[in-house]
């Protein structure tokens, strides 16, 4: 019942929106306004045919393997920039700089630098999230406590136990803090990615559509992107709770 | 555990067979000219199995003084010297109970984790691993609790947690800061009568440090008084008390009140 009530909170002001733009924009004339009704039609009906799966899968691919990669290397350089002094002090100006860039900025001189295909867009998406993700990890590693440090050192803990085990965890709440900032961007530089040299992806779906003047269908692609990022959201937030339960459950006490 | 036997010594004798020998050490934080002097000219030794008991005001450089002990920080001058080896960074002789156990135990691990973590860095297979774990934890109290983590206990449950890592690391030497400062007044009663135990049980030669004056005798064969500024060693006391204790009749004892006077009146000079 609470749930269910829970629910029904939740949904009430989505559903008043929809139905609202539903009968405001029914009599549109206006070419770049079309009705809703136009807008669900020729979304349910490029899903029939495929066409939006097949662009939605090939653009989710792109985003997943760019935030892995850019994970990878985010968490890797952020624990060792981190834990080391000098480092910190050296790169932290070109760190904060680059993520300064406007990341969409960038994806035209990478695409141009790498050519066509999925590669040079990943790397895009890579690129765009790296920086969030390492500036978090730095963050989480200076956010472990001297006690643990000391406790490590005492013990002889070797380098790399020390880096899996304390760390990497007590990181952790930051790294994925990060990793939910770089998601929206990432989301963001795919699309931007794929408005350029490419036949493939929500991008392409977007841009091509709009430039025939099939109206409906931008608008189509573009919320399906917004639907996208919100369920990448929640199911982030899901593994999330897993990975970090003594986090949330130590604080609560 | 597998403490070695031989360790255990039964009645207990401090002379002959040094165990750890602090020679003449001035510790400081910073370098050269800018350096601030904590610690001076302060020596001492430690026997084998015995009880040290450090005890300073706050703010006197006891917590450095262990630092130094422990490896973790270098002296200016002189030396540790623990097993005939020159202590020059953390040694597996040496374990220690820091006086915050509530930053010093890992949230993320549980506390057969926490307690086996040093004996992985030693490269212990999981099996052997958590069988010193369970077998720590036993000792303290705490058997079968080794699946709960740091964050579900309290204090004093935590800080037997502590006390378990630094036996399973089964070293030779077991420094303690304040270990009982921060629970409460029973908890305290508790951990100190635990401490006591597992000396007799198992033969590990403590040095502890502490601001409480009863605290130090109570526990301790021998009251090393340190004061002034550096600081160094004003007075060694030997209890007498023998292996046993009993928080009533071991405080009424008379050699107690003696050394309590005896102790109160040091520092208060040294004001
Ligand atoms: N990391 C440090 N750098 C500089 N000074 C320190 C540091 N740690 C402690 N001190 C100073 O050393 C003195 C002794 O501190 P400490 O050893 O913690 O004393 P105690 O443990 O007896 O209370 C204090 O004056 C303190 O300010
Ligand atoms: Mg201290």
């Amino acid at each position: 019942m609470k749930t269910l009530t829970n629910i029904l909170w939740w949904l009430w002001l989505p559903v008043v929106l929809v139905i609202l733009w539903w009968f405001a924009s029914a009599q549109s004339t206006n070419l770049f306004v079309p009705p809703l009704q136009k807008i669900v039609e020729s979304t349910i009906r490029d899903f029939g045919n495929g066409l939006l799966l097949t662009a939605m899968a090939t653009s989710l691919v792109n985003l997943v393997l760019g935030l892995l990669i850019a994970i990878l290397f985010g968490v890797i350089f952020g624990l060792i920039i981190g834990e080391t002094r000098r480092l910190r002090l050296i790169l932290d100006p070109f760190i904060h700089f680059f993520r300064s860039v406007p990341q969409s900025a960038l994806v035209p001189l990478i695409i141009g630098a790498f050519g066509i295909g999925a590669e040079p867009k990943i790397y895009a998406v890579a690129f765009a999230c790296v920086w969030p993700i390492m500036l978090n990890t730095i963050d989480g590693t200076r956010s472990v406590e001297v006690g643990v440090r000391q406790v490590s050192r005492v013990f002889g803990i070797p380098k790399m136990l020390y880096f899996r085990r304390v760390v990497l965890p007590g990181a952790m709440p930051q790294i994925v803090a990060g990793v939910r900032v770089a998601l929206p961007i990432g989301i963001v530089v795919m699309v931007v990615s794929e408005l350029f040299a490419s036949n493939m992806g929500l991008g392409f779906y977007i841009l091509n559509s709009s430039s025939t003047f099939r109206i409906p269908e931008t608008w189509g692609g573009a919320m399906l992107v917004g639907v996208i990022g919100y369920f990448l959201v929640m199911v982030f937030s899901l593994f999330e709770k897993r990975l970090l339960s003594w986090y949330f459950k130590s604080a609560a006490r | 555990m597998t403490i070695p036997q031989s360790i255990h010594t039964g009645t207990l004798t401090t002379t002959g067979n040094v165990l750890l020998k602090v020679d003449n050490i001035a510790l400081g934080y910073g370098e050269g000219a800018a350096e601030k002097r904590i610690v001076d000219a302060l020596s001492f030794d430690v026997g084998l199995g015995e009880f040290i008991s450090i005890v300073g005001p706050s703010g006197v450089g006891k917590t450095t003084l262990l630092r130094g002990l422990s490896g973790l920080l270098k002296p200016k001058v002189g030396q540790v010297v623990v097993g005939g080896h020159v202590v020059s960074g953390p040694h597996p002789d040496i374990a220690v109970v820091f006086q915050d156990y509530s930053r010093s135990l890992m949230p993320w691990m549980s506390t057969r984790e926490n307690v086996a973590f040093p004996l992985q860095g030693r490269g212990a297979g999981k099996a052997e691993r958590n069988k010193e774990a369970e077998a720590a934890l036993e000792a303290v109290g705490l058997g079968g609790q080794g699946d709960k983590y740091p964050w579900e206990m309290s204090g004093g449950m935590q800080q037997r947690v502590a006390i378990a890592r630094a036996l399973a690391y089964n070293a030779k030497v077991l420094l303690m800061d304040e270990p009982f400062a921060s629970v409460d007044a029973q908890t305290r009663f508790d951990l100190e009568d635990l401490v006591i135990d597992l000396r007799e049980k198992l033969g590990v030669t403590i040095i502890l440090v502490t601001h409480d004056v009863d605290e130090a005798i109570y526990l301790a064969d021998k009251v090393i008084v340190i004061a002034e500024k550096p600081a160094t060693v004003v007075d060694v006391i030997e209890t007498g008390f023998g292996t046993h204790r009993d928080q009533v009749a071991t405080k009424a004892d008379p050699r107690f009140q003696d050394a309590r006077a005896r102790i109160l009146t040091r520092l208060r000079h040294n004001d």
